[in-house]
């Protein structure tokens, strides 16, 4: 075993040797004004939160490094940090830190039909945790019930891609991953594989699919969903909705969203509208033990939320909403008021526009 | 001697690049006028505007059914974040190289 460990840890020694030795070599064959540069893009966030009558102020940044080597190798590592001062018992406010690495990972562009990913990843279950997650991008800052029920990160490798189903007229994408399991406090994953499958059809702009991951360890559950996103052309709506259920004690749940830009409205075009309804049922089978340990998802919860953006810029935008969690005798508030700013920056010369 | 076998091989060398230049603007030729039978071309709208064009349409169907369109990009920037978002958001091959046309210009 300690064999097997050391042996890890020189293999893991030598990739970084050869990754720090090939950086350089592989940003210098990058002359060509049309070659991809290294860019460290990103967001920042200050958010209040009011949760029940407690007060949290929590600042936050997630910075995220994008090396392009060559014409087909990517490599993206994002961290995370955020701090939380929150009202302590005795009535003064107490901060925390909480740090991460959401993902870090190597792909490879192997054909238009294949790219294959290692490293540590966003699990492809859905659609939330993948492409709404950054908190720029999200139109509510609170995150859905639902998210908690599946695994959300993994360790391993993954083969993904997108092409066109026969015609032009419709898209299918997929993606499917093996994860091993990983104890470290920060970078904790399960062994667990699964993936998802979608269609995007480009004229109506409607995109709909199905994911599945299956646990191999512990109890060993799986967990089935299915999600929609439809975008309208005539009108600046989004529809988004995943609906999740898990085989083990984590339950079930859905959530529908719906965004809507003013941009048709002179004075207004930089606003834009969001509601969110959610349901969560928890496992009807549980032991006051079970509902202990697994907090919120112990108790079946419905939620509203209803918020606004105001995008000063593509890249700054003011948020707040308020929701209602009806909870079973604990009804609350949940109020959010923050801004958002997304960075982008060269690590190279940028070249000038075609 | 020396002299007439160095002034030999300049020559050979001038026809030489002479040739390939002009096997190259043949090429750009055969091109344009590829480029004349087009529909665009016919109708008036040139290849770039209509790539632009198409380009925008996916940029819309694709990166904006997640999140605000952003300002546009240096090219060798928007070639980096395409190919984020290619793999992030499954985005097809084709659909990758209009957008990154569309953010570059």
């Amino acid at each position: 075993m300690l064999g097997f460990t050391l042996l890890a840890r020189k293999a893991m020694q030598a990739g970084l040797l050869c990754l720090v030795c090939l950086l350089p070599i592989t940003l210098e064959g990058q002359e060509d004004l049309a070659k991809p540069i290294p860019i460290l893009t990103g967001s920042t966030g200050y958010f209040t939160r009011v949760n029940g009558g407690t007060f949290q102020d929590a600042p936050s940044v997630s910075p995220l490094l994008l090396v392009p080597m060559g014409d087909k190798w990517l490599l993206e590592a994002k961290g995370s940090y955020s701090l939380t001062y929150a009202k302590g018992s005795e009535g003064y406010y107490e901060g925390s830190s909480a740090y991460g690495m959401p993902y870090g990972q190597i792909d490879y562009l192997a054909n238009r039909y294949v790219t294959i990913t290692a490293g540590r990843f966003v699990t492809p279950f859905g659609v939330y945790s993948e492409r709404l997650g950054p908190n720029w991008v999200r139109c509510l800052q609170l995150t859905p019930m639902i998210q908690s029920v599946f695994s959300g990160s993994s360790l391993g490798g993954m083969l993904r891609g997108g092409f066109p189903a026969g015609s032009d007229k419709v898209n299918f994408n997929y993606a499917a991953y093996f994860s091993a399991n990983n104890t470290h406090h920060l970078l904790a994953t399960d062994r667990s594989t699964g993936g998802r499958i979608g269609f995007f059809f480009p004229g109506p702009r409607l995109e709909f699919g199905a994911s599945f991951q299956q646990v191999l360890q512990l109890d060993r559950p799986h967990s089935a969903g299915v999600h929609f996103v439809w975008q309208p052309n005539r009108v600046p709506v989004t529809l988004r909705s995943e609906f999740v259920r898990q085989s083990g004690t984590k339950g079930s749940g859905y959530w529908i969203e719906s965004s809507y830009r003013l941009s048709q409205i002179p004075y207004l075009r930089r606003l834009e509208l969001v509601g969110r309804g959610q349901q969560f049922f928890a496992d009807p089978k549980l032991t006051y033990a079970q509902v202990k340990k697994l907090g919120a998802l112990g108790k079946d919860t419905n939620q509203a939320d209803a918020g606004i953006n105001y995008y000063f810029r593509s890249d700054i935008r003011a948020s707040a909403s308020y929701g209602r969690q009806f909870v079973l005798n604990r009804n609350v508030n949940l109020w959010v008021v923050g801004m958002t700013y997304r960075f982008v920056m060269p690590l190279g010369p940028k070249g000038n526009p075609l | 001697m020396k002299i007439r076998n160095v002034i030999f091989s300049l020559f050979a060398l001038v026809l030489l690049l002479t040739l390939a230049a002009a096997a190259r603007t043949g090429a750009a030729g055969k091109d344009k006028e590829k480029d004349k039978d087009t529909p665009a071309a016919r109708s008036g709208v040139s290849q770039d505007d209509t790539s632009r064009l198409q380009g925008e349409q996916r940029f819309h169907a694709n990166c904006a059914r997640c999140h605000a369109a952003p300002p546009k990009f240096a090219p060798r920037m928007a070639g980096t974040i395409v190919r984020h978002m290619r793999v992030r958001a499954n985005l097809t091959e084709e659909d990758a190289r209009l957008i990154l046309r569309y953010l570059s210009q």
